[in-house]
């Protein structure tokens, strides 16, 4: 093999792998299947094989004549990828996880059962039952939320004279220069997504509007400049007083998660998935999480969604077992034993859970919820918006753009998807 | 000092520098030798004789030889190729298998929107800035690997070594070596010298800068064992004629090595050139694609248009002009390559 003949394969091969990218799908026309049958089940779960095989195991026990089968895919990109992919070749498995990543695509093609007046879905809040919800539809079995806020060191505020995170923004930010005079590294959080706190501003502006902010938005009566300028020049007052370092922009979240377990950070703005490491690093830490402080005079609020929901495929043909199945994942039985693996706020009115003392400032709004995340709140184009968002934050921070820059940007980006 | 005699559409390690006794005469240099072209005409002969049918069943049978790749070559890269064009014109979303059909739409996004020509921009840089560092950096190093010293085969592994794990591993590791906090890895080093700390990746220069010089950690040892092997087939004689002739080591590392190795640059800098124009994982994993568009590639916009955003349709368009940029980048590099390597051989 001469080197023509190298150069040559290899040329070819550059040239088809970058099609081969995007390029491989199935052609085949859809139909739909529907049945009722009580046949064998087929799952992919979001969660890992750790956390669901007691749930597994659970339902088999109680329901030993239908044989299921689960698969594991990991989120957030992979199993979107993956079930998409199912969906797409007629090959879906009778009950998946609808997210907030893949949630227009799947109701805008049909691809779910609306499961709205199902006995199983009575006992879910209806925050959650409208979070996977269109037109009427109920589309996810949701059984839980996730709530962020401020998790403090309750023995490095100390050092600033206080002993708990204040309900303002002014103090929160007066705390900052308190900590950075005492030597203590007061707030850091992970800018790879969309902020916590400024999450929490806009929910609480959302709020004021009896949640019609992101409708307006949507609809083109209001933009994104309307809302958004004034929660972003409130968020960014930390980077511009120079209270927090744009180092932020080059941190991961387990970065950050260490450096506050090692007791080098007093505040971080997370959710009920970091404290079990936390705890594990550091059994003495004294934490606790709270609401993010309200700026310009409105009401503390947590960062926040309704976890993903189990949903039915419309394809399904063994949809009275599939029914059966979200029937024993949301039952007292199933959301118990859930919730003890997963550690998750369950937020079904008939299961308290059972949750890291750290989190009790918190739990009842986010079982309430008093919750907001844009992303989930957008109607449509969510990740491209947030993918948008969250760069031009970036930009913010380092003093490259003003928050009117960010919001005009998003309204450019709504406009052209 | 002579320049060694090669033919120009040589190929291979050693191959260019074959003594010309040992080449078959053409025709176009016949004349040089009746004796031999009666030889040539001799072997040419009995092939001549041959029925037409032998000679096409011999043909026949080599050609059957490429129906296995023709096969593979199709199903994998044509038929997806011709598909992805297809997508390219439509809306497709990946749920649905009834698209419309949206014309040179997602063409006209990909124009206008600014992330993915930040995404081009960063991706280029990337890959003009890795091909050379490495290639200035490999070739003395594989100079240097090629001298006996002790211990020898232990540091030509250790200079391979950063090729073994995967990028991506690589990147996540990278990421607390490189972490701006003052707990950083080499902010720490350098605080002891009393340095920085440094946003080494929450800046946009420093965050551009740090990928390419991961990257270049990582591939300079794979390439520089790649020089090796072609510097292996160097015949000592010329250097030591050159020696003999009084030229320093510089001298002939310029007019005999470095022309010698010119194969081995055309073969390093495909390669390098490339994977630097699809390079996705370094990038991602070490800075997301940040600050703000800093570091995001083109390879990164199609999986997130795509995959993140079911936006299959644009990241068709997507992939089918990044496919026709780097077919041209491949054959320019190609084309210079080769004239390049018929001006110094």
């Amino acid at each position: 093999v001469n080197r023509r003949t190298f150069l040559a394969s290899a040329a070819a091969l550059a040239l088809g792998g970058g099609a081969a990218l995007a390029g491989c799908g199935s052609s085949k026309t859809a139909t739909t299947a529907s049945g009722s049958g009580n046949g064998p089940i087929s799952f992919l779960s979001w969660d890992g094989e750790t956390t669901m095989k007691p749930v597994l195991d659970g339902f088999r026990a109680a329901h030993p004549d239908i044989a299921l089968t689960a698969t594991y895919s990991p989120p957030v990109a992979e199993y979107i990828q993956t079930l998409q992919t199912r969906v797409l070749s007629k090959k879906a498995p009778d009950v998946f996880l609808i997210a907030a990543e893949n949630k227009t695509n799947l109701i805008g093609g049909k691809a779910v059962e609306n499961l709205a007046g199902k006995p199983f879905m009575a006992t879910v809040p209806e925050f959650n039952r409208k979070t996977y919800g269109s037109d009427g539809g109920e589309f996810g079995l949701s059984i839980a939320s996730w709530g962020a806020g401020v998790l403090y060191n309750k023995d490095l505020l100390k050092k600033a004279g206080t002993d708990s995170v204040p309900t303002t923004w002014d103090e929160f930010l007066t705390l900052l220069q308190k900590l950075k005079a005492a030597g203590v590294q007061g707030y850091l959080e992970s800018l790879q997504g969309m902020p916590t706190i400024l999450a929490a501003f806009l929910g609480a502006v959302n709020a004021g509007t009896d949640d019609t902010m992101d409708a307006k938005i949507f609809d083109g009566s209001a933009k994104f400049a309307d809302y958004w300028v004034e929660p972003l020049t409130q968020y960014n007052r930390m980077y511009a007083e120079g209270l927090v370092t744009s180092d932020t922009v080059g941190l991961k979240g387990d970065q950050v998660r260490d450096e506050f377990a090692k007791g080098n950070l007093a505040m971080m703005s997370t959710g009920p998935w970091d404290l079990p490491t936390i705890r594990e690093t550091n059994p003495k830490i004294d934490m606790e999480m709270v609401l993010i402080p309200g700026a310009s005079g409105l009401a503390p609020f947590l960062a926040g969604a309704a976890s993903p929901g189990y949903a039915i495929s419309s394809a399904s043909e063994n949809r009275a077992a599939a029914e059966t199945f979200l029937t024993y994942l949301a039952s007292p039985q199933g959301v118990a034993v859930w919730q003890k693996v997963s550690g998750a706020i369950s937020v079904t009115t008939d299961v308290q859970p059972k949750l890291d003392a750290a989190l009790d400032p918190i739990v009842s709004y986010v079982r309430s919820g008093n919750i907001y995340l844009p992303q989930i709140a957008w109607k449509r184009a969510e990740d491209i918006l947030n993918v948008e968002a969250v760069a031009q934050i970036q930009q913010m921070v380092q003093g490259k753009t003003t928050p009117q820059q960010v919001a005009q940007a998003l309204d450019t980006k709504l406009a052209s998807s | 000092m002579t320049r060694p005699d090669r033919s120009p559409d040589a190929g291979g390690p050693g191959s260019g520098i074959r003594p010309r006794a040992l080449t078959l005469p053409s025709p176009a240099v016949g004349a040089e030798s009746a004796a031999t072209a009666g030889v040539v005409d001799q072997v040419a002969r009995p092939l001549r004789r041959r029925p037409g049918l032998t000679r096409w069943r011999d043909i026949t049978a080599t050609q059957l030889f490429l129906v296995p790749i023709v096969v593979v070559f199709i199903v994998l890269f044509v038929i997806p190729l011709a598909k992805t064009f297809y997508w390219s014109l439509t809306d497709f979303t990946g749920y649905s298998l009834n698209p419309s059909f949206v014309g040179l739409k997602n063409y006209r996004i990909i124009l206008a929107d600014p992330s993915m020509l930040a995404g081009l921009t960063f991706t280029l840089l990337f890959t003009f800035g890795t091909t050379i560092l490495i290639t200035v950096i490999a070739i003395p190093l594989a100079v240097m690997l090629n001298q006996r010293f002790f211990a020898r085969n232990a540091v030509r592994s250790v200079v391979f070594f950063p090729a073994i794990p995967s990028m991506a591993i690589l990147g996540l590791v990278w990421t607390y070596i490189l972490s701006p906090l003052e707990s950083g890895v080499l902010n720490s080093a350098l605080g002891h010298l009393g340095i920085g700390p440094l946003p080494w990746l929450a800046d946009n220069t420093l965050a551009r800068l740090s990928v390419i010089v991961v990257a270049v950690w990582a591939g300079a040892g794979w390439h520089a064992i790649l020089y090796l092997a072609y510097l292996q087939s160097i015949p000592v004689e010329y250097a030591e004629v050159a020696k003999i002739d009084g030229a320093s080591p510089v001298r002939q590392f310029f007019h005999i090595t470095l022309p010698l190795l010119t194969p081995a640059v055309v073969v390093s800098q495909f390669l390098l050139i490339t994977n630097g124009l699809k390079v996705y994982d370094l990038p991602f994993t070490l800075t997301g694609g940040g600050p703000g568009f800093a570091t995001r590639t083109i390879t990164q916009s199609i999986i997130t248009s795509g995959v993140g955003q079911g936006r299959y349709g644009l990241a068709s368009a997507l992939a089918v002009m990044f496919t026709i940029a780097v077919g041209i980048f491949a054959l320019a590099q190609i084309v210079i390559s080769r004239t390049v390597e018929r001006r110094i051989l």
